[in-house]
Order: structure tokens, then C-alpha cells, then sequence
């Protein structure tokens, strides 16, 4: 009796929450959340509470800022504060009256703009600039967009932890630089009198309420534009960059110019943010953007959540929060126990400036414990069925082919020629002088031994190796020396011997960046969301489950798993789905069928055939040679990086030469 | 430094001189070692499974090698070769399945206790360490080992075996040839004064000459006492200085048996390019 | 002083200051060679251990710079300092070792030096909440003995940092070209699976590593104390940011590019800062660090490059 009775709430939550879909709980939650930000100062009147919130927000944005950076792109930024320092004293010097030019004529259209002032004073007539709060908020966002333009363009090219650093350095720099220029910033004593932000004649003064909703009107801002960029076809290649540089590259991502782009968009948060906070503060002062605070960011978005555009808010919130309430409460709290107990050392601790202590275990125990934070940015899969488990080897290759997988218009002339390829690395020669042609519409296979260069082959033709020399030539254009996004655009895709999926994105999203580089979608488009944007989304995630249909059962009802989450066949069969979401003319395969069973090995080998029969090209290795025999209408022989045989399947078998590759040559005496 | 009045085998030495040597360091090897009937394995494996991640790798294998044997395991690319050695050293732990060394089972066994109950590797691609001087990579060899008279009478087989590598005995590993490297490899192994070596691929990457070369100093080597397991792609050089055989195709024996007969028949060849069975 | 000779002297104080440098490099580098680990921790080790050598010779009844010893009991005094002092250091890397960095051998990434960057924010809070903000000043029992030489003074206790530095160094490259352990260490920093092969237990090497590395930094720290007269909680920064600019600078991974990268950056603080102004030296290293990384990321003396393929 008393059990069900305690049990009726949670009978009842649960049977509300069953009841509303989840996009409604979504919108529910958003309302209420923004009603709870509009009404707090209204609730809560004391200044030195919303000013502490007016900070958390602050702290929010630059989360979600080094969020794009750090969980969206994986670049690990060390020295983020640099940008919120640009976008600080950007506003600062801009509306303070530290700079004080001689007035000239020069600055007469910037008076009528109402960016400057004339001042008389006793030397002469200076400038005084009073450049608009409102306009300097994207202004500062841009400028520090560029600086981080500046910064990324010679080194986002460095491994992970080198890129630490080397932002690490910036963001030093910046604050020392700022030091060191007192003319400009005056130096460490901090800019002063920073103009206070004007609303239509409303001065905003020092009281922290008009900060704070303008904290909370940015803070929803950034959000949305983090949810957009996450959930478009920008987010998808940034994400593919952190979790496979290489294979994203192989999908048509330009990685400079990705890279570039989150860095640039993350300043430029930090710079919105850093004009923000000086007007707030009316100051700014190098002290306020050195190395430990872009560590409060990182710790920010490592507790909140790496990757998770709510994780990182809920991080920063509370961290501020835990900061400025939280611990001085905690603090007053032990001063009257140590009172109590008459411990000398209770009543003077200050668990406030104890902080950073707090910050590096957290920093700590989350990479140790629970790396992928509070709010995880990945969600669990719903379970499947017992139906949806299994699957039949089905042979006979794909029943239908969807629209999106063309024929090259050309038949029987070669689509592919490479001819006197030669290839080194690591002091070897990896291929020398290779030729070999792939006519259009047909199916070639490469073979050899193991260590006689065929990866090489593919890694060349994609542009993943430099070409020592020799030419490849794709449907009649030189491409040996195009990088490998280039190579894709131009309809070669391909698979690779170790699969490089995405692990941490689902099937689906795997899928989509197959097709990253034919959508058109960039930053701007997915900001706005037009009409067109969305319904080429809509467009390509249909198009992406019709590939994954292909595969029926096996891939189809895993689409929103993570694809790391795969079986070794499964996760083969979702690279080469991604692969044919690219729409290639050229499709490159190596090893598809290893580790596969027999049945599955010939259930693929279908569909290759099938594939072929559509028009694709397709160039294969393979080490199954029945597979070869059955499916190729050519074969290469590579051994040592040469070619050593070509010609139809079954004349290659028998061949001498091919046999003595295989089995070795025989030994001088018996 | 040979002693006075011992003789050392040469690389193509005549049957008298091996005798001689082989039957003294015979008994040496035997030293402290179990005195077990030679028709005894020295190494098996039973029904052993090993996964990576969801792939299934090797699949029920079965190998038995008896001491004094020289075994080599064949087959084409991905068939399972590298994991077998990488499984009895002690990279890769079986998932079900076991495998024995000297009559007791390796399960649980560090890599080290392996190397100091008698097995040592030569891996794939040699993989000596560059910045390291031959000399010192061979002391590595014997990393296992404690220094003295032991170590001072294999550091004189080893420059028997292979003279070039007394003169050059302070330059650095990577600036060999890959031939040399593969040279010093094998010494470096035969520094663990091992029971049974295991090679991967000895031949990779060699020129025939050298290839004749190592391969000759694995039957020395044998001569002297040392059981051989050896992984090679080369299957005709292979077959041809092998007692037995075993040949894996993805991650089951396909076949097995002396190598004499295998020599001889289609066998090999179907096994290598490749014939796919619909169970 | 004439001009050369001002320049002469600030290349006397430069070496000095790179022989410490070169310690705490080296200590820096020898762990990065193994695990290619950038351990952030290792600067404030390397603080923490410079308290633990004021406490060591507080224990011996010296504070502040009233009492000089000589001879025997000056060197008993600093034997017994140094001893405690790198024993402390190396004990506290290994501690490091053990409960931050061994759980994340296995993932790939970030996640460990993140990690190390925590742990270094550890260290520097409890000694700024311990000890204060303020300096702390720093025992010298060393006698203040000057010798000149035409325009350049050089002092004993220079000498002693040049001593203390040259038979570390020495022991150091002894220990790694001459003992089994050395030997397996640089086996492991060339290719861990192979020395694996070879019987080596690389866990070990591991810890040795870092017990090696962090006690060097304890000898750097004790050497920063008795010559610049004080120890602050600041100073695994200041000086951290110079030995890993130095580091890097003469070859990550390297020991010979660690000691000579040590000795060039202590030149151009003190040449930079004479030339120039003090107040942009950290301006300065901090733009060698990213000049070297970005431009020549092998450095000097060293191998790998660290960029991706």
C-alpha cells in the first residue's frame, strides 16, 4: 500500500513524459529556461548577484566559443583568451579616452558617423573615440575572427599537443603585448574610462542588470548558432576532421580552410564576448586574459561536456556559480564552525581563492573518470529488435540502385591512366614507373603480394602521397597533383585496407559527409537556415539512408548508432556506403571483403558486380582471388612496386611470373 | 673473443667443423634446461582463438613444433601469420584456446619471462633500434641475461656467424643496409641464447643475395641446435630449408605437412591465390 | 664596465642560467622522448621541489642569509640539500606517474596532457595557499667569493651551479649509454614494441623516467634557490616556459639538444634582456617557441617532426 503510494509521483512523471514527444519536452524546456533567465534580477534584486551572473554568462559564451574550437574541430586551443583580449581591448580603445590623435580632417566623416567626438582642450582640438557599444559587438567579433585567421593559418597544420603550445604562446603574448604598449592599452594599470554601452538614450551605468540581459540575449545567441553549425553540413566536417583528418580529407573536406573556419568563429565569439565584459567592467587590464583563465574556459567545457553545446553552458554556469556563491557561502559556513570549535585555521580559510585548486582536480578527475563530461556530446542508440539483428546473406548484389549513383558518360575509354608512376617514401621506392589504365565502366582488379605497393597506387592516385613522377590522369584531366578533397570533388572515392570511419558520429552522419563535397551549405547558409539550406538537408539525409537501405537489414536500422559501435563487416560496409554517398565515378575499394566469411565475402562481391553493371568504375585489391577471378575484368599484378603481369583473371593465375611473385623464387639449391 | 684452439662453424662451413661445433654448444644449450626426449613439443598451440576488437583472427589453430624442427608458416596477406608470432610472444593474448611452451602453458606469462625461458623474435622489418650502436643492439639482445661468460661466448657465434658485423661494431643500427639490419637482427635474437626462434618474415624487403644468405644462416643456426619457426611469404625458399609446414588462410590451417611433399604439389598454390569455400 | 665588457658579463650569467635551463629540459625531454607526453607537471615539480630545498636546509639549521659555512660542512650542507631535494622530486613525478598518467597510457590524444595540466594547477594552488603569494627567501650558506677576470666577475656560487650541472649531465648521459637500465630507456624512446620484445619491462622504464626527469628538475630548483637568494610559487612558470622553450628549441626527445637548447635560451634571457629590455624577454622566448615549432619543429639536434602526414 505505502509503496504504491510513494510510487505515484514517479508513476506520474513517467507517464507525462511518455506522453510528450521529445521535441515538445525540448521546446517546453527551452521556455522555461529563458523564462527563468528573464525573470531573475526581477526575483533576486541584489546587484552583486546578477553582476556574479552577468560573469557566468560571460564565461558561457567563451565555452561555447572554445567549444566550436576544442569539441567540434578537435583543435586543442591553449591560449583562447588571447581572442577574448582582442575583442576586449578592441572595444575598449575604441570607446575610451585613452586615444586622444590630434584632430584633423582626416576624422571628420567618422564625426558625422558619430564614432568620434571632438574635445577641445588647452593644446589643441583631439579625437575622442565613442565608437557604439552595438556596433563594436560584431566589429570586435571580426576583428578577432581575422586574428584568428593570423594565428591558425601557419600552424593548424602541427600535431594536436604542438598546436597546444603553440597557441599556448599566442595566448601569452597577447596579454604581455598588451602590457608592454601603454600608449595604446595603457599597460597594466588598465584602460580607463571605458564608455558605458546606450539604449535608446538608456545609459547603461554601473548597474549589472542591463549587463546581464544583454549576457543572456548573447549567451542565446551563441547557442543557437553552436546548435546550427553542429547540425549542419559545417559541423559534420569538423567533426570528421577530429575524429580522421586523413579519411575526411579522402571525403572532399578541406581541412585549412575547416580549420580555419572554427578557429575564426570561435575568436570571434571570444571577441563579442571580450567587448561584452569590458563594458561591463568599464576597464580592462592584461591580468584579466592570461593563461589561467583560457584554463577556466578548457575546464569550463571538459566538466560541462566536450562537444556538447548545452554540456559546456551547464559547465560554465555552474563553475562561475560554484565560484562566486557557492564556495563564499561554503566559506562563511566553515568560519562559523572554526568559531564553534575554536579552530584558528577554519576561520580563515577562503574557499574562494581556492578555486584554481578545485579547477585542476576537476580538470583531473574528469580525463581520468568521465572524459566525455557531465553532458555527454553523444547520445546512447535506442536498442534493437530482435528482427533488426539479424540479417540474411542476400546474393543476386543491390535489387535497386538509387537515383544518385550515375554512370560516367563515357564508355570504354579509360577513366583512369596512370602512366610511369613512381612514388617514394621513406627512402624506398614504393612504385616505379607503374602504367596502368582503367577503362570506363568496368571492374580492375590490383594484386600482389604483400609490401608491392598497392595502397601505395591508391594513395597516390588520391593525393595522399606525393607523386615523385610519372601522370595520372582522370577522364582525360592530370590530377597527380591535386590534394586528396580535390581528387574526391573530382568523383574519386575511395574505402581504406584499416576502415577509417568516424567513430564517434553515427552511421548516418558518416554517410552525409560522403557527400560533404556536392551539398553547398557553408557557415553563412548554415547560420540562416534558409529554405533552400534546409531542404538540401533534408535532401541529403534521405539520400543517406537510401544508401544505407542498400545493406538492408545490417546497416539500415543502425543508422543513429555510433558507427564505432559496429561490427568489423558492418563497419566495412558503412565505408563503402559513405563512399557511394560521394556520387564517384571512380570508386576505389581496398580489401572490401577482409574478415569477412565466405557467404559475406560473396554477398559483397554482388553487390560490387551490381555496382559495375550500374556503370560505376571500380578499381579493386583484393587477396581472394576467386573473388577476382569472378568479379574483375582486368587484373594488375604488382610485386616490389612494379607491375609484373596484367591481363584477364584466369590467364593471370597461371601466369609464371605471378606465381613465382606469390610463392618466392625458388631456392638456388634443393 | 674466440679462444684459442675452438672451432667456430663458418657461414658454408663443411660438415666436419659443424659437427664439431654443433655437438659442443648442443650440450651447452641443454644446460639447465629440463633434459626432455627429443620427440617432445617444444611448442603447440591448441585450437587457439584470438580476436581484434569484433574481428576474428585466427580461428581454432592448431600448430605443434618439435624441438630441433625448422617450421615454416605460410600464406598469402591478412591469413592470420603475423598474429601467430605476435600470439607467442606474448602481444596478443589468445580468446579462447592455449598455447604451450616446453609442456606448460604461456598463459599469463609476461613477454620477458618468455624471452628468458628461451624464445626470442626476430621481428618484421627488423625494427632495430636506429640511434643504437650494433653493439648495443645486440646487448639489448640479451637484455634477458645477466653478463658473463655466457654472454662473451655468444657474442663470438654471433660474430662468426656473421663476420661483417665484428667490424662494424659501433655504427649506428639505422644506417645499415636493410640486408645488414637483417644480419644483426638474427644475432640480437641469438643473443637471448633462445630455445626457439621465431622469425617474421625474414626475407621482406631483401635482395636474393641476401636472401640465400639468411636463409643459410637459419640452417646453421638450426644445425646448432636451435628449433626455427618461421613465417615467410617466400613459400618455394621456405619449403626448401624446412622439415614441416603449415599454411594459414584467413586465420585457419588450410594445410600442413612436410614440406618435402608440399613442395611438390598444387596444394600451396590454390592456398596462396586463393580459392573461397561457401560453407 | 665598458660596453664588451657588460655583454661578457650578461654571457657569464647567461651560462649560468642555461646550466639550469639545461636541467630542467633535459628533465622535461627524457620523458617526452619515451612517451612523447607533453608533461606540463614537470614545471612545477620542479617548483615544489625548490621549497623542499629551503626546508632541507632549514632542517639543518640554515634560514635566511645570515650563516656561511666552508669546506667540509658547506659541502656536507649542500650534499645533504641536494640529496633530499632530487630524492623529493623524483618521488613526486613518480606519484604523478602513477595515479594521473598510467590510467591513460592507452588513449590517444589530448586526454594526458590535459591531464598534466590539471595536475600542474594542483601543485601551484597548494603552495600559493600554503605558503603565500610573497617570495620566499632563500637560505645561501654559500660564501660570497668573487673572482676577476679583466672586465667579468665570476662567482663561487656560479661556479657551483656549473659544477652541480656538468656532473649531472655527465652521470646522466653515463647512466643512459652505459647501464642496462639507460640502455633499455633509450631501446624504449626508439621503439617501445621492440624493446618489449627484447624482455624489456617498459612500465619500469616509465617510472624511471620520470623519477630521472623529475629529480634533475629538483636539482634545478635547489640551484635556482641558492642563486637567485629567494623561491616563489610563481616560478615553475617563469622558469618552466624558458627550459621548455629550451627544450624544444635544441630538439624535443633529444638530450644533447635539451643541454644545448638550455644553454642558448639562458644566453638570450640575458643578452635579450641587456640588448633589449628585461620586460619583453618573455615576449621573446615565448616567439622563439612558436617560431621553432611552427617553422624548423625538429629543432637543433632532434628527429621527429610533429606534424601529421
Amino acid at each position: 500500500m505505502r509503496s504504491t503510494i510513494a510510487g505515484l509521483p514517479r508513476a506520474c512523471t513517467a507517464i507525462l513524459f511518455a506522453r510528450i514527444s521529445a521535441s515538445t519536452r525540448t521546446r517546453l524546456g527551452i521556455v522555461f529556461i529563458t523564462a527563468a533567465a528573464v525573470l531573475f534580477p526581477l526575483v533576486n534584486g541584489n546587484d552583486a548577484d546578477i553582476d556574479a551572473a552577468a560573469n557566468a554568462l560571460a564565461f558561457a559564451a567563451l565555452a561555447l566559443g572554445l567549444n566550436i574550437v576544442v569539441g567540434f574541430a578537435g583543435l586543442l586551443d591553449l591560449g583562447y583568451a588571447a581572442f577574448f583580449a582582442i575583442g576586449a581591448y578592441a572595444y575598449g580603445v575604441a570607446s575610451s579616452w585613452q586615444l586622444q590623435p590630434e584632430w584633423s580632417g582626416f576624422w571628420e566623416p567618422s564625426r558625422w558617423l558619430d564614432l568620434v567626438a571632438r574635445y577641445h582642450q588647452a593644446s589643441g582640438d583631439v579625437v575622442h573615440f565613442q565608437v557604439s557599444f552595438w556596433l563594436m559587438l560584431p566589429l570586435a567579433a571580426a576583428i578577432a575572427a581575422f586574428f584568428g585567421v593570423l594565428f591558425g593559418a601557419p600552424t593548424l597544420r602541427l600535431k594536436g599537443d604542438y598546436l597546444a603550445i603553440v597557441t599556448l604562446g599566442f595566448g601569452e603574448i597577447v596579454p604581455i603585448v598588451a602590457r608592454n604598449t601603454p600608449t595604446v592599452t595603457n599597460g597594466a594599470m588598465g584602460l580607463n574610462g571605458v564608455a558605458a554601452p546606450q539604449f535608446f538614450g538608456f545609459d547603461f551605468g554601473v548597474d549589472a542588470t542591463p549587463y546581464y540581459y544583454v549576457g543572456v540575449a548573447l549567451v542565446a545567441f551563441l547557442i543557437l548558432m553552436s546548435v546550427r553549425l553542429k547540425e549542419s553540413r559545417v559541423g559534420r566536417a569538423w567533426m570528421a576532421i577530429r575524429e580522421d583528418e586523413i579519411a575526411a580529407a579522402a571525403m572532399g573536406i578541406d581541412r585549412v580552410r575547416f580549420k580555419l573556419l572554427a578557429f575564426a568563429i570561435g575568436a570571434a565569439f571570444a571577441g563579442a564576448t571580450g567587448t561584452l565584459y569590458v563594458a561591463k567592467l568599464q576597464t580592462a587590464t592584461p591580468e584579466m586574459f592570461m593563461f589561467p583563465v583560457s584554463v577556466m574556459v578548457l575546464v569550463m567545457i571538459v566538466f560541462g561536456g566536450i562537444g556538447s553545446v548545452w554540456g559546456v553552458v551547464v559547465g560554465a554556469l555552474v563553475l562561475q556559480i560554484l565560484q562566486s556563491w557557492f564556495l563564499e557561502d561554503l566559506s562563511q559556513w566553515l568560519h562559523a564552525l572554526g568559531r564553534l570549535l575554536s579552530v584558528d585555521w577554519l576561520q580563515h580559510v577562503e574557499l574562494a581563492s581556492s578555486i584554481e585548486l578545485i579547477f585542476g582536480f576537476i580538470l583531473v578527475l574528469m580525463m581520468l573518470y568521465r572524459r566525455e563530461g557531465l553532458i555527454p556530446a553523444t547520445r546512447r542508440a535506442p536498442g534493437l529488435s530482435l528482427v533488426e539483428q539479424t540479417a540474411q546473406v542476400a546474393r543476386g548484389g543491390f535489387a535497386r540502385l538509387p537515383a544518385l549513383i550515375a554512370p560516367d558518360g563515357r564508355a570504354g575509354g579509360p577513366l583512369l591512366e596512370v602512366a610511369d608512376l613512381t612514388v617514394r617514401f621513406g627512402g624506398l621506392v614504393a612504385l616505379r614507373s607503374v602504367e596502368l589504365s582503367v577503362p570506363a565502366q568496368r571492374v580492375v582488379a590490383v594484386i600482389g603480394p604483400n609490401g608491392s605497393g598497392k595502397s601505395t597506387l591508391f594513395n597516390a592516385v588520391t593525393g595522399l602521397l606525393p607523386v615523385h613522377s610519372g601522370s595520372i590522369r582522370f577522364a582525360g584531366q592530370e590530377i597527380g597533383r591535386l590534394r586528396p578533397h580535390a581528387v574526391l570533388e573530382r568523383g574519386i572515392a575511395r574505402t581504406f585496407q584499416n576502415i577509417r570511419l568516424f567513430p564517434n558520429l553515427t552511421v548516418l552522419e558518416n554517410v552525409m559527409i560522403g557527400m560533404h563535397a556536392r551539398l553547398g551549405t557553408g557557415p553563412v547558409g548554415a547560420l540562416l537556415r534558409l529554405p533552400a539550406n534546409r531542404r538540401e538537408e533534408e535532401l541529403a539525409r534521405e539520400q543517406a539512408l537510401e544508401i544505407l537501405s542498400l545493406f538492408g537489414n545490417r546497416l539500415l536500422p543502425r543508422a543513429d548508432h555510433l558507427a564505432g559501435s559496429l561490427s568489423y563487416a558492418n563497419r566495412r560496409r558503412t565505408e563503402i556506403a559513405r563512399a557511394l554517398a560521394s556520387q564517384p565515378k571512380l570508386l576505389l575499394l581496398d580489401e572490401p571483403t577482409a574478415g569477412m566469411n565466405p557467404a559475406e565475402t560473396l554477398e559483397l562481391a554482388d553487390q560490387i558486380q551490381s555496382l559495375s553493371r550500374r556503370g560505376l568504375t571500380v578499381l579493386l585489391i583484393e587477396h581472394k582471388l576467386d573473388v577476382v577471378v569472378s568479379l574483375a575484368d582486368k587484373v594488375v599484378v604488382l610485386d616490389h612496386g612494379e607491375k609484373i603481369a596484367e591481363g584477364p583473371p584466369a590467364v593471370v593465375r597461371q601466369d609464371e611470373e605471378v606465381i613465382r611473385a606469390y610463392l618466392g623464387r625458388s631456392a638456388a639449391f634443393a | 673473443m674466440p679462444r684459442a684452439g675452438y672451432r667456430y662453424p663458418r657461414e658454408s662451413g663443411g660438415p666436419e667443423a659443424t659437427a664439431d661445433a654443433s655437438a659442443i654448444l648442443d650440450s651447452r644449450f641443454r644446460g639447465n634446461d629440463e633434459v626432455r626426449a627429443t620427440a617432445t613439443d617444444l611448442l603447440e598451440f591448441r585450437a587457439v582463438d584470438t580476436h581484434y576488437g569484433d574481428l576474428h583472427v585466427l580461428k581454432s589453430v592448431d600448430y605443434r613444433i618439435t624441438a630441433g624442427e625448422i617450421v615454416c608458416l605460410l600464406g598469402g596477406n591478412a591469413s592470420g601469420k603475423s598474429t601467430t608470432m605476435k600470439a607467442i610472444m606474448g602481444s596478443v593474448a589468445p580468446t579462447r584456446g592455449d598455447i604451450l611452451y616446453e609442456g606448460r602453458s604461456l598463459s599469463g606469462v609476461s613477454t620477458a619471462e618468455r624471452v628468458r625461458r628461451g624464445i626470442a623474435p626476430v621481428l618484421e622489418a627488423r625494427r632495430l633500434f636506429p640511434r643504437m650502436t650494433i653493439y648495443e643492439n645486440l646487448e639489448m639482445g640479451a637484455f634477458t641475461r645477466r653478463r658473463g661468460p655466457e654472454f662473451d661466448e655468444d657474442l663470438a657465434r654471433v660474430f662468426a656467424l656473421f663476420p661483417r658485423v665484428e667490424e662494424r661494431l659501433h655504427q649506428l643500427a639505422g644506417t645499415l643496409s636493410g640486408g645488414e639490419q637483417q644480419m644483426v637482427a638474427i644475432g640480437r635474437a641469438l643473443m637471448a641464447r633462445p630455445r626457439l626462434l621465431c622469425m617474421d618474415e625474414p626475407s621482406m624487403g631483401l635482395s636474393p643475395a641476401y636472401v640465400e644468405q639468411v636463409f643459410d644462416i637459419i640452417r646453421t643456426i638450426n644445425r646448432q641446435g636451435v628449433t626455427i619457426f618461421m613465417v615467410e611469404q617466400n613459400a618455394n625458399m621456405a619449403l626448401s630449408i624446412a622439415d614441416r609446414a603449415y599454411v594459414l588462410q584467413t586465420g585457419q590451417v588450410v594445410l600442413s605437412g612436410p614440406a618435402a611433399e608440399l613442395r611438390e604439389t598444387e596444394l600451396i598454390r590454390h592456398a596462396y591465390l586463393g580459392e573461397v569455400k561457401v560453407v | 664596465m665598458s660596453d664588451y665588457g657588460v655583454l661578457l658579463q650578461q654571457v657569464v650569467n647567461g651560462l649560468s642560467l642555461g646550466a639550469m635551463y639545461a636541467l630542467l629540459a633535459l628533465g622535461f625531454t627524457l620523458v617526452y622522448g619515451i612517451l612523447e607526453l607533453i608533461n606540463f607537471a614537470h614545471f612545477n615539480v620542479f617548483m615544489v621541489s625548490s621549497f623542499v630545498g629551503m626546508w632541507a636546509l632549514g632542517l639543518l639549521g640554515l634560514s635566511g642569509q645570515g650563516q656561511v659555512l666552508t669546506g667540509l660542512a658547506l659541502a656536507g650542507t649542500l650534499l645533504f640539500a641536494f640529496a633530499v631535494t632530487m630524492l623529493a622530486a623524483g618521488v613526486l613525478g613518480v606519484a604523478i606517474e602513477r595515479l594521473s598518467l598510467r590510467p591513460l597510457r592507452g588513449v590517444r590524444g589530448t586526454a594526458a596532457m590535459i591531464t598534466t595540466i590539471g595536475v600542474s594547477y594542483i601543485l601551484f594552488n597548494i603552495i600559493l595557499l600554503t605558503v603565500g603569494a610573497g617570495s620566499q627567501n632563500y637560505p645561501n650558506p654559500l660564501p660570497v667569493v668573487r673572482w676577476q677576470l679583466g672586465e667579468v666577475t665570476v662567482e663561487l656560487k656560479e661556479l657551483l651551479i656549473w659544477g652541480v650541472a656538468v656532473v649531472l649531465m655527465v652521470a646522466l648521459h653515463l647512466f643512459v649509454s652505459r647501464t642496462r637500465l639507460g640502455k633499455a630507456m633509450r631501446a624504449t624512446a626508439q621503439d617501445a614494441e621492440a624493446a618489449r620484445m627484447m624482455g624489456v619491462d617498459v612500465d619500469r622504464v616509465i617510472v624511471t623516467a620520470f623519477f630521472l626527469g623529475s629529480a634533475l628538475a629538483g636539482a634545478a630548483a635547489l640551484i635556482f634557490g641558492l642563486y637567485y637568494n629567494y623561491t616563489s610559487f610563481i616560478i615553475g612558470y617563469t622558469a618552466g616556459l624558458r627550459a621548455f622553450t629550451a627544450a624544444v628549441l635544441g630538439g624535443i626527445g633529444s638530450i644533447p639538444g635539451a643541454m644545448v637548447g638550455g644553454v642558448l635560451i639562458g644566453l638570450i634571457e640575458t643578452l635579450g634582456g641587456q640588448l633589449i629590455a628585461v620586460r619583453w624577454t618573455d615576449v621573446i622566448i615565448f616567439s622563439i617557441l612558436v617560431l621553432v615549432l611552427v617553422f624548423v619543429p625538429t629543432g637543433l639536434l632532434g628527429r621527429a617532426a610533429p606534424t601529421k602526414s
